[in-house]
């Protein structure tokens, strides 16, 4: 360990003006925000939207343990509602093994762990449908413990998370973050490669499993398989992503149906003084069997495709416009618009 | 008649200013635009006690964008970078992260944001700064031009090339 006090004073207080000093606890605060007008086919409603404002706080105690936490603040109709998204407590004892414990959002594909509430953070205005926030197709938050790390095979830059905790809570939009509600714990694991010679790619495969008990319901096995590819480059900038989940009744087998959901997303930043510019489309499809004993009487087929352009008018904040035609199982068919700011604070 | 064409330039100055204002909006670029310097090499440098004697291209890329964390005994990898300006952050963000100014802060806000890190590098402001920190800290990994560096630290091989050698990759 370094210690101060052998260091030449210069050294101290370079140290110091670096936040090198190690033997203190480190702390580091950001903050996500966005304001949006939104524009609907033939809707009184038009108008301003506050979206969520984000405080992510980190503490680095030492060089292996850390707290990681993200707090939401979300405009409602007449309140603000206030959530921690994530807090996650986490020890890391090499590349290879990394353990740690709270409230995540699930690592099922790739947005939902790429992105989490930073709207600047994502080259669109919104989340596929698929991963919207209080998706009811993908269990959007996990409260349990995870295990990671890098598996150590040349070149190829694997990855791997396992985890284990409380499934989905009888609101199966929302975790069940005060113990699991039927004594089935959830489990589930994920492979990512993101090979070194191809800089900027990233692929994953996943599997989550669960018991779930929705509120005056019987219990239905659910099983969730995933799939993504990214190329994080900005030019081009492409996602795709693909869930495919069984849910059977768990009295009887023969009642079950397969919820199929996806999106591809493609981007393209342009060069030199034209850079802030970063063009965007995105075409996304849920479909839900009727039969499902979960989601099948909720109205959740989707279509949706959406054409934008982000401008990053300042390094820390960004404009988008998009356009967005969709259709809802439950609303039929609708365009809209909308216009988005959305910022990050940070020191960086 | 004289305050007539006055008020027409008064206008047409403001209609100037207001267009290279939009253009200045649209068209202006974040960050250092400067090419990276070719009087030296750049040369990475690690903590004395730090066992590695060589790192493949790929390798310091990982451990620059912090995917690999930890040194094969375990230490902790501490990074320290330059201050944005500098020319030799600016060599090895098109060198090693191939990324300009506002992709290398968008990376380190989401790394840190997705609790991948828990900190974002260390900012360093001068070569002399650089020396002492890297004396200072057990893990610690930076870069700066091969003619600065002294026995202070350790020198590691890219490619297995020394930075006066020929095919040094960070040139």
């Amino acid at each position: 360990m370094c210690s101060l006090a052998a260091q030449p004073a210069s050294a101290q207080h370079d140290m110091q003006m670096a936040g090198n000093d190690l033997s203190e606890p480190e702390f580091n605060v950001m903050g996500f925000g966005d304001i949006s007008y939104i524009s609907r086919d033939g809707s009184d409603s038009d108008g301003f939207a506050i979206g969520q404002a984000v405080a992510h706080l980190s503490a680095s105690l030492g060089h292996s343990f850390g707290v990681f936490g993200e707090f939401s603040l979300t405009a409602r109709d007449s309140e603000y509602t206030i959530e921690a998204e994530r807090l996650i407590v986490k020890y890391e004892f090499s590349d290879l093994l990394k353990l740690s414990a709270g409230r995540y959002h699930t690592p099922i594909g790739y947005w939902n762990s790429a992105f989490h509430h930073g709207a600047w953070l994502q080259t669109t205005v919104s989340r596929p449908e698929m991963v919207k926030f209080g998706s009811q197709i993908v269990p959007f938050h996990f409260v349990g413990a995870l295990v990671e790390g890098n598996l150590p095979v040349d070149k190829l830059g694997l990855t791997y998370m396992a985890g284990f905790g409380n499934g989905r809570h009888t609101n199966i939009a929302r975790a069940g973050d005060a113990g699991d509600i039927n004594g089935e714990n959830a489990w589930m694991f994920q492979l990512n490669t993101s090979p070194t010679n191809i800089y900027g790619f990233k692929a994953g495969i996943g599997y989550y499993q669960d018991v779930v008990s929705p509120t005056a319901e019987p219990e239905v096995d659910e099983q969730t398989l995933s799939a993504y590819v990214a190329w994080a480059k900005e030019a081009p900038e492409i996602i795709v992503e693909y869930i495919n989940s069984t849910h059977e009744l768990a009295t009887d087998s023969s009642v079950s149906g397969d919820v199929e959901a996806w999106y591809a997303q493609f981007a393209w930043r342009f060069a030199g003084t034209n850079r802030q510019w970063k063009p965007y489309a995105r075409y996304e499809r849920n479909r839900i069997d009727d039969t499902d004993p979960l989601l099948g009487d909720l109205g959740l087929d989707y279509d949706g495709a959406i054409l934008g352009v982000r401008w990053d008018f300042n390094p820390y904040a960004a404009l988008k416009a998009e356009y967005r035609n969709e259709e809802f199982d439950s609303n039929g068919r609708e365009n809209n618009f909308r216009l988005q700011v959305s910022f990050v604070l940070a020191k960086l | 008649m004289h305050m007539n064409c006055l008020n027409r330039f008064r206008k047409r100055q403001a209609a100037l200013a207001a267009a290279g204002f939009v253009a200045a909006l649209l068209f202006s670029t974040p960050g250092s635009t400067q090419e990276p310097s070719s009087e030296s090499a750049i040369a990475i440098v690690v903590h004395k006690d730090t066992q590695v004697e060589n790192l493949s291209l790929e390798e310091l890329r990982s451990i620059f964008l912090a995917d690999q964390q930890f040194w094969p005994d375990r230490t902790r990898i501490i990074l320290l970078v330059r201050a944005p300006q500098s020319d030799e952050r600016t060599f090895v963000l098109n060198s090693i992260y191939q990324m300009d100014e506002s992709q290398f802060r968008q990376y380190w806000i989401a790394k840190m944001f997705r609790a991948e890190v828990p900190r974002g590098p260390k900012i360093v402001f001068s070569t002399d700064m650089t020396l002492e920190l890297v004396l200072a800290i057990p893990g610690s990994i930076s870069f700066m031009r091969a003619n600065e560096v002294t026995d202070q630290v350790r020198v590691v091989r890219v490619d297995g090339k020394l930075p006066n050698e020929p095919g040094y990759p960070l040139k």
